[in-house]
């Protein structure tokens, strides 16, 4: 139940699927979930009443523990409290029963749990351009809590694996009592319930990002942003493929996710049918901006030691669209100082040139203007770079180095 | 003929498909703790679910509570056979001397090191450089630490997790039992799974010196090894993971050459 979950439940999965599955490669295209009936299935303070669910929320009580306590939690009360009180404000009827953890995990993904603590990963503070679209995320996880997303896939897994097991057993025993092979109807089968699984999670999701849109068009975000996110997370994935020679995945029957093009359109047509024209929205860029202020340069040091030069280009770009800074500067220097390839030097010296000009330009980007310098010739210069950066950071950890290249 | 032919199969088959597999490892130098030590166990980690008629185990929350207190209860049992104090937490602020982050940093870095045991003592990775060295893995200085801290001289984690094959999984192995008489022979679908390890840390040294894994299970449905929500089962699981703890090689030849040749190993 995360916005985009990594591939491992699949992959194993698919080791019972058979591989002559593996042609069947279509768009997998799905009728749109309305907004209008995303009614939420659970009200303020549910607790589960069931065998099977409070199992489920058994189980949970020590993974929130271990979150809670996870020493890649970003300890930042400012931050903590901003998002909490986000989830609150976005969370439906279970608003006040949420819980939400930021973690330090350089990619794009949140992911809410069967009891309702939710996980957003840092690298979706670094992605998200204003606090509508960040919005947009936290109402898709609060959805699939509100649709009771969990328990119903858990149900519909069980369901139909038992479904299976007694038909391959009923088609063994009868076919050996009527004389005839049936094994491979039941490797059919199993193929069909494998594929059958991902469809019914394609659809929870689906049900989430229109939940999702409703729940932000509500309280005052304009709707559009989560389309947006999608059209973002499509240009990263292009540009990081294209960089590596690659083709961008594009959806296929195995996926448990609706495939990102789809979902943009999707939000597209949801967000269409649920602006009131006349309504102020309003995406809250600053206030944003202003709340990870304190932690936007560890997000972006984060993603650009990624070693994906590609996605990373593509993302300071993508900020930058809301004007460029010294510490966005700095980071695309980085970008090509580390990608290092013929010509990258040159490009990086100049985009720490460009962010020393920016009253924000963080101390490391006189630094290696200063080494720029330095190399150039330009020993004066480089001095005064240096001794700026000693100025900036007095407990630098190679303060000895740069004294001595200070002169 | 035939058919009875099958059906004899079919019995052996039941008799032979079912099993309980221990495998332990020890530090060279480790003997069992014996007499007057203090244990530390850190929140036994115990889950009791039920196996759906597909396979999926499903947790069941009535289940692992009384599995929880029947497993708590029988190594207290155990423990104060072999003479030691056992302290037993459930919760991280439960230890007084450490903060609840010290012990949970403590006890994910044991996790990170069973792991590892795992890894390269029992999936078949095995490590050149720990050959015939018994087992060669230490928690470092916060577990020297937390037992200076608290006054224990070992800690013990341990993790069972139970599945019990549900009324459905068993008429399924049923299913396929009877089938064995036509010709298309099923019984053992799979039923009980149980997994259980324990590991043992020296918290003088920091070292790990004792791992123990036990997987019991059954491939008929119905047929049990053990029940962790019973007393009996809880018992019986201990002694299965902590009841044969044996000394690692070096301390059995020291053993040996003590003034008393009449022990025997």
């Amino acid at each position: 139940m995360c916005v985009r979950c990594d591939m491992l439940t699949r992959r194993s999965l698919l080791v019972g699927g058979g591989a002559a599955a593996a042609a069947l490669h279509t768009g997998a295209a799905q009728a749109r979930v309305l907004p209008q009936q995303m009614v939420p299935l659970v009200g303020p303070g549910y607790r589960p009443t069931e065998r099977d669910e409070q199992g489920l929320w058994k189980e949970m009580d020590r993974v929130e523990e271990e979150i809670a306590g996870t020493n890649l939690l970003i300890d930042n009360p400012r931050i903590g409290h901003y998002l909490q009180d986000l989830i609150g404000t976005v969370g439906g009827p279970a608003a006040k029963d949420f819980r939400i953890y930021l973690l330090r995990i350089p990619e794009f993904n949140a992911m809410m749990f069967p009891t309702g603590f939710a996980v957003v990963f840092s690298g979706l503070l670094l992605r998200m351009r204003n606090e509508a679209q960040l919005a947009g995320v936290i109402a898709h996880e609060s959805g699939h809590f509100l649709r009771r997303h969990m328990i119903r896939s858990w149900r519909d897994q069980k369901r139909k694996t038992d479904i299976l097991a007694i038909g391959a057993m009923l088609a063994g025993v009868g076919g050996a009592g009527a004389g005839v092979y049936l094994g491979d109807y039941v490797q059919l089968a199993q193929l069909g319930t494998i594929l059958t699984l991902f469809q019914y999670s394609r659809a929870m999701e689906a049900e989430a990002d229109a939940m999702g849109a409703k729940l932000i068009a509500e309280t005052g975000y304009p709707p559009i942003e989560m389309s947006n996110i999608w059209e973002q997370l499509i240009g990263e994935e292009n540009a990081s493929a294209r960089y590596r020679g690659k083709h961008r995945h594009r959806g296929s029957i195995f996926d448990t996710h609706p495939s990102e093009g789809s979902r943009m359109v999707d939000l597209k047509a949801d967000a269409a049918e649920i602006t009131v024209p006349g309504k102020a929205y309003d995406n809250h860029r600053a206030r944003y901006l202003t709340t990870i202020g304190p932690i936007r340069q560890m997000l972006l040091d984060d993603q650009v030691k990624l070693n994906d030069p590609g996605a990373s280009q593509y993302l300071i770009e993508t900020l930058a669209q809301d004007g460029w800074n010294g510490l966005l500067r700095f980071y695309e220097g980085e970008v090509w100082r580390l990608r290092n390839r013929d010509g990258d030097e040159l490009r990086a010296g100049q985009s720490y040139a460009a962010a020393v000009a920016y009253p924000d330009a963080p101390a490391d980007a006189w630094r290696w203007h200063g080494i720029t310098l330095m190399k150039q010739g330009r020993t004066v210069e480089a001095k005064a770079a240096f001794s700026r950066y000693l100025r900036m950071k007095p407990d630098a950890p190679d303060d000895a180095w740069v004294r001595q290249m200070a002169g | 003929m035939l058919k009875r032919g099958i059906a004899v199969a079919a019995a052996a088959s039941v008799a032979l498909s079912a099993c309980v597999q221990t495998r332990q490892f020890a530090d060279t130098e480790f003997t069992p703790p014996e007499g007057d030590y203090k244990l530390l166990v850190l929140r036994p980690d115990v889950s009791v679910g039920s196996l759906t008629t597909g396979g999926m185990v499903e947790p069941r929350a009535d289940w692992t509570d009384p599995a929880r207190h029947s497993v708590v209860d029988a190594l207290r049992v155990q423990q104060a056979g072999r003479g030691g104090k056992v302290t037993i937490v459930e919760h991280r602020n439960e230890v007084p001397g450490v903060t609840a982050q010290e012990l949970a940093d403590v006890e994910r870095l044991n996790f990170a090191v069973d792991q590892s045991i795992v890894l390269h003592k029992y999936l078949g990775d095995y490590l050149p450089t720990k050959r015939g060295k018994g087992l060669d893995w230490s928690l470092g200085a916060d577990a020297v630490r937390l037992g200076q801290k608290t006054g224990y001289d070992y800690a013990l984690f341990l993790h069972a997790e139970d599945a019990q094959a549900s009324g459905g999984r068993i008429a399924l192995g049923l299913l396929g039992l009877a089938g064995c008489f036509i010709g298309f022979c099923a019984p053992n679908v799979g039923g009980q799974q149980q997994l259980d390890y324990a590991s043992l840390v020296d918290l003088k040294t920091g070292e790990v010196v004792w791992f123990n894994v036990v997987q019991a299970g059954s491939e008929i449905p119905g047929i049990k090894f053990g029940d962790l929500r019973t007393p009996a089962g809880a018992t019986q699981m201990i002694d299965r993971l902590l009841g044969r703890m044996k000394p690692g090689k070096d301390a059995i030849k020291g053993h040996v050459m003590t003034p008393e040749p009449a022990s025997k190993h």
